[in-house]
């Protein structure tokens, strides 16, 4: 029998707009339980206004939307009450410690028992590396050190999900390290929910993606199937040497969809897309190298890249407004 | 989560979620940095010491001047008497206005530039309870800061000058149109936050009210009695046991704490529906 997923997040038909401009246009999304679900999209596509909505900070023009099954308009606090935030810039009390603010968020949870409360703060502080200045007004931090007294913040209530705008953009390579690092290490806790414009990041961590772009969802689904590509299997062969005819021969093959080539250093590259995916491992490189004027000097299956398919779905269109 | 069931959940009304949570926070802001006793030295400093230079030095400048006035009211304990209660009760309804207009206007702005509001209100945070932790925090530091001390300061000069205890009930009614003076101001105040992004209007609109008023008060009499134009010059007289002219006491108030609640009532409704 097959088992319904168990979404955390559900949007239909979700739109924002702001007068004129059309935020988001009608987006399904559907954020399964426990995921890494990175929503990527470029600058101006909607990212922060559809986390906005969902938080209950702006409101929808019209569709809706859920989170473990509340409805995000009329039922916001219950569903905040199981929710933690970062938001693109954190912000916090500045006159306040990273202990004090931490206490202040938590206390939005907890009533007590009193220890708890400090030892689930101090518990948080080890997590983001920031015990060594727990007791530090908050108003001299890094940007690394905000993002990831941010983090904690946002996980100080344990919270079911955790959605994150933009946790590692405004960090350097050591930064985005050290919060990839705690992203996963919260995996298995809570599902997460974060936007972002840095590819390499989605591809390491997440196990779900979405692309919006002026204000759609464009693509959605496991990442292995994002990076699959649309045009089905693809196998890459490159060849030294004269090949006469062998897009042809190639054509001609049942299982072959499309066969192209192109020319790079000396060598042919061909790209062959399949439709048999066990027939072109039996014999594709057994077809080409039929012919004895080449030489085969590499044969693998084709990898997309994220950026591949993130490039090619918002093409020519760096601006998502 | 297993581990959360170690914990006591907070138990509030879904309606006032957050509400004590945010409220020791804004006390906190008050009592718990320099904020308090700069305001509690400033505005003594400046209404007490505005008093005692009435009480004590101006009788005896206005009579080294030649001031009729002076034996007009029997000397210059009299003299020095009408002078400090007056100046007192009518500086402090103007400076304890423009006092509240200048704490509070950013008191809304701030947060919703910092980005600090929304991070507040991605908690399970009723918006509520948001506008009504700082306005509660706001009446308890206002009443003690900028009105208590100063006005025990005035009190216990005037008892000095006097040689006797002033009388308490005239004078804490007097106080108590100061408040309300004030009140007024600090919630036209708090609810122009949030109306608007910036400063520029909050500031323009509660100065132009409070400074034009008293122009816009002669030309249109009525007007005295459904604002708190005129309290500043009826606090002096309660204070001081007088009479007060019919009409331009009750109704002033009622009229006045009658628009300092709709006011409060016109910021929770803009809050609820203000995007973040």
């Amino acid at each position: 029998m097959i088992q319904p997923v168990d979404n955390v997040i559900e949007t239909n038909g979700l739109s924002k707009s702001f007068g004129d401009v059309h935020a988001l246009r009608g987006v399904d999304l559907a954020v399964p339980r426990h995921s890494i679900f990175g929503f990527l999209g470029p600058n101006g596509a909607g990212k922060t206004t559809l986390m906005k909505t969902l938080l209950g900070l702006s409101r929808p023009t019209s569709g809706s939307g859920t989170i473990f099954g509340h409805d995000i308009v009329q039922e916001s606090v219950a569903i905040r009450e199981r929710i933690g935030y970062l938001p693109q810039q954190p912000r916090f009390i500045e006159y306040l410690t990273a202990r004090e603010n931490l206490l202040f968020a938590a206390k939005f949870f907890f009533n007590g028992p009193q220890a708890k409360i400090q030892e689930r703060c101090d518990e948080m502080l080890e997590l983001v590396d920031l015990a060594d200045k727990a007791n530090r007004p908050t108003k001299g931090f890094s940007g690394g050190e905000k993002q990831r007294l941010g983090i904690a913040l946002a996980q100080v209530n344990y919270p079911d999900l955790l959605i994150l705008d933009e946790p590692a953009s405004a960090l350097d390579p050591i930064g985005r390290q050290s919060v990839l690092e705690i992203m996963e290490r919260l995996r298995k806790y809570t599902t997460i929910f974060y936007s972002t414009h840095i590819l390499d990041d989605v591809q390491r961590v997440s196990d779900n993606v979405a692309i919006l772009n002026h204000g759609q969802v464009v693509t959605s689904g496991p990442i292995e199937i994002i990076l699959s590509g649309k045009d089905g299997v693809v196998y890459t062969v490159t060849l030294k040497g004269k090949a006469d005819g062998l897009g042809q021969r190639l054509s001609d093959l049942p299982w072959v969809t499309h066969a192209s080539a192109k020319a790079r250093n000396g060598s042919t590259i061909w790209q062959v897309s399949v439709s048999d995916e066990a027939a072109a491992e039996a014999s594709l490189l057994r077809h080409v190298l039929s012919d004895t004027t080449v030489t085969v000097t590499e044969f693998s299956r084709k990898k997309y890249e994220l950026e591949e398919v993130f490039m090619e779905i918002v093409k020519g269109d760096g601006d998502g407004r | 989560m297993a581990a959360n069931r170690a914990f006591e959940r907070v138990n509030e009304w879904n309606g006032l979620r957050g509400f004590a949570n945010l409220l020791r926070k804004e006390n906190r802001a008050w009592w718990g940095t320099r904020r308090w006793w700069v305001n509690a030295l400033l505005w003594t400093g400046m209404l007490g010491g505005l008093t005692g230079l009435m009480l004590f030095v101006m009788p005896s400048l206005a009579e080294a001047s030649g001031d009729p006035e002076v034996a007009a009211m029997g000397g210059l304990v009299p003299f020095g008497m009408e002078m400090g209660r007056s100046v007192f009760f009518q500086m402090s309804s103007l400076a304890l206005a423009i006092g509240a207009i200048v704490l509070f206007q950013d008191a809304f702005l701030d947060e919703k530039h910092s980005g600090v509001a929304e991070w507040i209100l991605s908690k399970p945070v009723a918006r509520r309870s948001y506008v009504l932790a700082k306005l509660v925090a706001a009446l308890l530091a206002l009443p003690v800061l900028l009105i208590a001390l100063p006005s025990l300061a005035a009190y216990l000069l005037l008892s000095l000058r006097g040689a006797v205890p002033f009388p308490v009930l005239p004078f804490l009614g007097g106080v108590g149109i100061v408040s309300i003076h004030t009140l007024f101001y600090l919630t036209l105040t708090l609810m122009l936050g949030t109306l608007f992004n910036s400063r520029g209007p909050i500031m323009g609109i509660t100065l132009a009210f409070l400074l034009g008023g008293s122009v816009l008060g002669g030309l249109l009499k009525p007007l005295l009695f459904v604002t708190p134009w005129i309290l500043s010059k009826v606090s002096p007289l309660v204070a001081g046991g007088q009479p007060v002219p019919a009409g331009m006491l009750w109704a002033p108030l009622a009229a006045t704490a009658f628009w300092s609640l709709i006011f409060i009532l016109v910021a929770l409704a803009k809050f609820e529906r203000t995007e973040f």
